[in-house]
């Protein structure tokens, strides 16, 4: 049977060509999309593993600072413990201007025993950062006070740094960057967390304690703020940071807002490309409709007289169906060896899971969208009266 | 004969109304996106309010400063002191308008949050840039070398912190500083690097410039020409200036920067690699993205058509029968089928100026007003008879070897 429908369509491939290039350019487009869905969608489904409801940033851009350490550490400590003295603030740290859902990022190399791994995000942090952001620890500590004046320099790696480090195996203690300037230690490993917006993938991460020559540079504070502070509140916050850092302009957004903006950079490309492959697929839709229904009207003689001699209208209908979706599948054989060369050549940098079942999508909308395309014309060849056809002819 | 195939085209549209349908909605709504993202396009690099003097001004938004020894690089906006002392102070340009790009700050009124963008300006960015004032009046070189508190404010900051009543001599605390409000103008959308703020203030107030004698900083300039024939004049002497700034600092031994026309200015940022300015890959992408997009209408369409060929073989037959030549019947085609995208393509236009209607209505950009002119008609047209050209072309040669015996027998 099946041999049989190759060579009717093999008997017209010149009259076929265009359909199938057609069938073939849309499967490519459709295989894009679904890529970037099925993409989005697993980082989607992955946890955020951190709380950005009550915390806000406060950004200072800041020129005449404090020149002596000393001086430096008064300054940022005096405004810290005025912040902390506030009844409506839970937790405060100054950090690196890559705070969640911002656009700016800082990424750095970081080496152990001959692995050498790049673009680790590189943030700094101070002792109260975990508690601002509700990070949780999966083994060791955050840094504290007592790592003030440590031989090395602590820090927190996230799980995936740690996976691509060492494994299994464990992380805790061991040296980063040995026969660097000041190598570092880990002293802790905490969950992945998606501060790039809940359709960010998770990268490498690695976290810093901040020391006297970080306040040189950082101008961006996280605040936790308790339940029930209002806009009333933060005017008087942003007149208290404000009289402090006299010659800063000082801009306080809420993670909420930041989240959704950023998410917004993610979503919004992605509905304008969804609206015009959807358009592009209804324009595909009714050609092929067309074509089908065009084709079966010119073949009515030939389904007349597979109905004279004991077809019934089921099978008939059938046959049509079947004839279009070996047409498409061999559409779909040369649209998948291209798409295979993705997760094969490794573009992009995806997993090869998202594009195979990218292409399982793919698949499965062309061929869903061809029966639904030759049913209405199969069911009207299924209603030809072979009299009446013949009679024609 | 002209008037005979039209004719004959509009007769073939009536026969088959939904093969007509289905043409028409795949030519009109692919116009309609591709016209709406060429009004874009448009409004992206065309002359806008208030950047109306495009013509002849040239930008410069960035220097890269790059040691090429360790192949470290830095990229980014000027600082004030460096544009002051080198860009201002060429020969050739008639004037040089400085400002910052914006910086966003908060102000709390009546229990409620503004963030208003600021940009510091020299008093030149008002004679460079043609705002409209609403009310009251720039300030002046003289307010400016004073320190003197006063701000410009746009029309929608005026509304949400004044209200309805006059601005232009009233007090706006803005980043804990009162400033004395001198005028109001029209609002600027945020696509207008170069001109967008909510606030404008004097440079002299910016509290992170002062002391940065360095290159980088927070500023971008707009130099205008005299005349068109100039422009070249100036991009030759600021390359002679560039060449003679010193590097201060040892982490960099050498200095990028490029000043250009509009789009090439953006164009070097995003695609320009060393000398090329990028105009020439912009342009690639954006004809790629249109060609790939066209490609499934137009595959489509050519499907349709073939269709519709067939269908029509009896009367092909019949015409080759009495002696017309392949050719004839190719014109014949093609140019029904440039009649079909056409009425395609005034459909389209319709659609999109619905849309675009809709964009500028609900505002999604605020102040953003996106127009149909006649640059993108004329993009439009040229669509449509590249659309009609090519998904004509290959079913009229299908058309033309159709043998006279099989065409007529096929009745």
């Amino acid at each position: 049977m099946l041999k049989h429908l190759f060579k009717l369509i093999w008997n017209k491939k010149k009259q076929h060509f265009v359909l199938m290039l057609e069938i073939l350019v849309s499967f490519l487009v459709i295989f894009a999309v679904f890529t970037l869905v099925v993409y989005y969608y697993q980082n989607y489904r992955k946890p955020m593993n951190f709380d950005y409801e009550r915390v806000w940033a406060v950004q200072f851009r800041i020129e005449e600072r404090p020149t002596t350490y000393d001086s430096m550490y008064l300054f940022f400590g005096t405004l810290q413990n005025q912040l902390k003295s506030m009844p409506e603030v839970e937790a405060v740290s100054f950090t690196s201007n890559n705070i969640p859902f911002a656009m700016s990022s800082t990424q750095n190399n970081v080496n152990y025993e001959g692995l050498h791994i790049q673009q680790v995000n590189d943030y700094t942090a101070e002792d109260d950062y975990d508690n601002v952001l509700g990070l949780s620890l999966q083994s060791g500590r955050w840094f504290s006070k007592e790592d003030a004046g440590a031989k090395y320099r602590p820090v927190v790696i996230n799980h995936f740094l740690k996976e691509r480090l060492f494994g299994s195996g464990e992380a805790v203690g061991k040296l980063l960057d040995k026969g660097s300037e000041r190598p570092l230690k880990i002293v802790g490993v905490i969950n992945d967390i998606k501060e790039h917006g809940d359709y960010q993938s998770v990268e490498s991460a690695i976290y810093r304690r901040a020391d006297t020559s970080s306040y040189h540079w950082m101008e961006e504070l996280l605040i936790r703020v308790k339940p029930g502070a209002n806009v009333a509140f933060e005017g008087r916050l942003y007149k208290a940071l404000a009289s402090h850092l006299k010659s800063a302009m000082i801009e306080i957004e809420h993670l909420t807002d930041k989240r959704r903006a950023r998410n917004n950079m993610t979503l919004v490309p992605m509905i304008i490309m969804m609206i015009v492959a959807g358009f592009l697929v209804i324009n595909v839709a009714l050609g092929l409709f067309g074509v089908l229904w065009y084709n079966i009207n010119r073949r009515k003689s030939e389904i007349g007289l597979r109905r004279a001699v004991g077809a019934t209208g089921q099978s008939i209908s059938r046959q049509l169906v079947s004839e279009a979706l070996v047409l498409s599948t061999i559409a779909l054989l040369v649209g998948c060896f291209f798409a295979v060369q993705f997760p094969l050549l490794n573009v992009f940098d995806m997993p090869a899971s998202v594009y195979l079942i990218a292409i399982g999508l793919s698949v499965l909308f062309i061929y869903a969208l061809v029966v639904v395309c030759a049913l209405y014309p199969g069911k009207q060849a299924a209603a030809i009266y072979p009299a009446v056809a013949l009679h024609e002819d | 004969m002209l008037k005979n195939y039209f004719k004959i085209a509009i007769a073939v549209l009536k026969r088959r109304k939904f093969f007509t349908f289905i043409s028409l909605f795949g030519i009109s709504f692919t116009l309609t996106i591709l016209i709406v993202l060429t009004a874009f396009l448009d409004h992206l690099i065309n002359p806008q309010y208030p950047d109306t003097k495009r013509g002849r001004s040239l930008y410069l938004n960035t220097t890269t400063r790059i040691h090429t020894k360790h192949q470290s690089y830095s990229n980014g906006p000027m600082s004030f002191y460096f544009l002051n002392k080198y860009v201002h102070s060429m020969k050739t340009p008639e004037k040089v308008a400085i400002a910052s790009i914006f910086l966003p700050t908060n102000t709390y009124v009546n229990n409620k949050k503004m963030v208003i963008d600021m940009k510091y300006t020299n008093a030149e960015f008002w004679d460079v840039q043609e705002f409209e004032f609403l009310e009251g009046r720039p300030y002046t070189a003289q307010e400016i070398a004073n320190r003197d508190h006063v701000a410009v404010i746009t029309e929608e900051t005026k509304r949400e912190y004044f209200g309805e009543e006059t601005a232009a001599g009233k007090y706006i605390e803005a980043d804990n500083v009162k400033y004395r409000v001198t005028g109001v103008v029209k609002s600027v959308p945020i696509t207008l690097l170069f001109s967008y703020g909510n606030m404008y203030v004097p440079y002299t107030l910016s509290k992170t410039e002062i002391g940065n004698t360095g290159i980088g900083g927070s500023y971008t300039a707009i130099i205008l020409a005299r005349s068109k024939a100039d422009m070249s004049k100036i991009q030759e002497e600021y390359q002679q200036v560039i060449a003679r700034v010193p590097l201060p600092d040892n982490e960099y031994d050498k200095l990028l920067s490029y000043v250009d026309p509009y789009l090439t200015s953006f164009t070097r940022t995003l695609f320009g690699k060393d000398e090329s300015s990028g105009v020439g890959t912009f342009i690639l992408i954006i004809s790629i993205f249109a060609l790939f997009f066209m490609l499934l209408p137009t595959l489509n369409l050519i499907n349709i058509n073939i269709s519709r060929i067939m269908e029509r073989s009896s009367e092909i037959g019949v015409r080759k029968a009495f002696g017309a030549s392949s050719r004839t019947l190719v014109y014949q085609f093609i140019i029904e089928n440039i009649i079909l995208t056409l009425i395609g393509g005034i459909l389209g236009v319709v659609f999109s100026a619905i849309i675009i209607a809709i964009i500028n209505n609900s505002q999604m950009l605020p102040h953003l007003y996106l127009t149909i002119n006649f640059t993108v008609l004329a993009w439009a047209l040229l669509a449509c008879l590249v659309f009609g050209l090519f998904s004509g072309v290959y079913p009229a040669w299908r058309m033309s070897r159709l043998q006279v015996v099989t065409a007529l027998k096929a009745q």
